[in-house]
């Protein structure tokens, strides 16, 4: 442990530096081995010092955050509003259909009918989708489990396990796998092998990607993912971008 | 009637929410506790905008602040359980969190100070946010720092936006300015003791 060389008085005016995290080594440990004591002026002074900090900090120009920020944060703990949320993805999604449907009855050529075909199932491909999430969040036997928490350069987000819907993966900041590319997922029984649990894509923010059917939950050890070739892989050929623990001890 | 009077000049710095503790902070803390999500979305309609703009100010980046908040309001959503419902100061713990996940980015993609994420984890304890209570966060203080934040001297603002949006240590500070380290903790220290001393001030006052 540090000595106390320096008085409180001394550590005063490096108060401050000390809780932004920005003091140099040799005075860190002055004031931690006052804290670690017990120093009553050095620990009101570092609160006092957060509270400066914490005012100084609040003068930035705020700035508007994206709306769909919030629904990240919600979604992040596994919670989001189904009363509008879910409810406004639905809408939107039948608000588009819709739309295409009447912008194709004016279209006389061939070729965009088909897109504009292509568009719909892709948005009905969504909303299956939003739907099948919905069901997962909305039951209580559904169990959340983290991965990527803590670090730096995430993919990170959360496995949903349920025994009758299968495994739900939601991840942040998957980047696109590429040309000729896919992510695939894995479910790995505890002391198993891995069984190959589907293909998707990440739009390069975030990707949704479920395994429907049942689950042996219990048995279930490792929910991992991996980049494979677009027509995906019989085993894994490359290191596990995402490897959720989801072993129950 | 004293707190209406200064309300405009709150809401045009955008700053009532984040560093007066506010009456119903401790409900809220206490609701967050017991893990009720649609608590977690009051804590982000109260905070989110000043995190984001915290740490967009730290990492210029939009896509990478959305990733930071979201980490920040995890961090807050696991941690609340040790946070003082009776005493604590949620506002200023949360901006705490968002400021440090955003230097933690930086410095990671500096390359620098590589033991600094257990560091900055270590100053967010919760018992740090503890003993603040409503006087040290009182509108007039945040008044009195706020104003003498904008009579800072041209070099004295320069070292603290580094060390509180760069979270850089006064050496690396000495080091971009190109300026010797004794005139470089002369410029911070003075910096910090005009305000320090506002708030003192503003506490006798």
């Amino acid at each position: 442990m540090t000595e106390e060389r320096l008085t409180c008085q001394q550590l005063e005016e490096v108060y401050e530096l000390y809780a932004l995290g920005s003091l140099e080594a040799a005075e860190r440990d002055e004031i931690e081995a006052h804290l670690t004591h017990g120093c009553t002026h050095c620990k009101q002074g570092v609160a006092d010092a957060m509270a400066l900090n914490a005012m100084v900090l609040s003068f930035v120009p705020e700035v508007v955050p994206p709306r769909e920020l919030k629904h990240r944060v919600l979604a992040a703990i596994g919670y989001e509003r189904p009363g509008w949320f879910w409810a406004g993805a639905l809408a939107a999604s039948l608000m588009l259909i819709v739309a295409l449907w009447l912008g194709i009855q004016e279209r006389e050529h061939y070729s965009e009918l088909a897109d504009a075909r292509r568009d719909v199932i892709n948005i009905t491909a969504d909303r299956d989708r939003l739907n099948q999430a919905l069901l997962f969040l909305s039951d209580p036997e559904t169990t959340p489990v983290s991965f990527g928490r803590g670090q730096q350069a995430p993919p990170r987000g959360y496995v949903f396990l349920h025994p009758q819907l299968g495994v739900m993966l939601i991840a942040s900041n998957l980047p696109p796998a590429g040309e000729g590319k896919a992510y695939e997922m894995w479910v790995i029984p505890k002391g198993g092998a891995p069984r190959p649990a589907g293909l998707f894509q990440s739009d390069g923010t975030r990707a949704l990607h479920v395994l429907g059917g049942p689950v042996d939950v219990a048995t279930l050890g490792v929910v991992a993912v991996t980049l494979e070739p677009a027509a995906g892989s019989a085993a894994p050929t490359t290191t596990p971008i995402i490897a959720a623990q989801v072993a129950r001890s | 009637m004293r707190v209406l009077k200064l309300l405009p000049f709150a809401l045009a710095f955008g700053i009532l929410q984040v560093v007066l503790r506010l009456p119903n902070d401790g409900d809220l803390i206490r609701r967050l506790k017991a893990r009720e999500p649609k608590a977690m979305a009051e804590l982000y309609d109260r905070y989110g905008r000043i995190a984001y703009s915290v740490v967009l100010r730290v990492v210029h980046n939009p896509s990478v602040a959305e990733d930071l908040v979201q980490e920040t309001f995890i961090r807050v959503w696991n941690r609340m359980e040790s946070f003082d419902a009776e005493r604590g100061a949620l506002g200023p713990w949360v901006l705490t969190v968002a400021r440090n996940r955003a230097i933690d980015y930086l410095r990671s993609v500096d390359g620098r100070m590589q033991a600094g994420a257990v560091e900055l984890e270590k100053l967010e304890r919760p018992g740090f946010f503890a003993d603040m209570g409503a006087q040290a966060l009182s509108m007039d203080r945040v008044r009195r720092v706020k104003s003498a934040f904008e009579k800072l001297n041209p070099n004295q603002k320069t070292v603290i936006e580094m060390a509180y949006y760069e979270g850089m240590s006064q050496t690396e500070v000495a080091e971009k300015l190109k300026q010797p380290l004794g005139t470089v903790k002369t410029w911070t220290r003075a910096a910090l003791k005009i305000l320090r001393d506002e708030l003192g001030e503003a506490a006798i006052a």
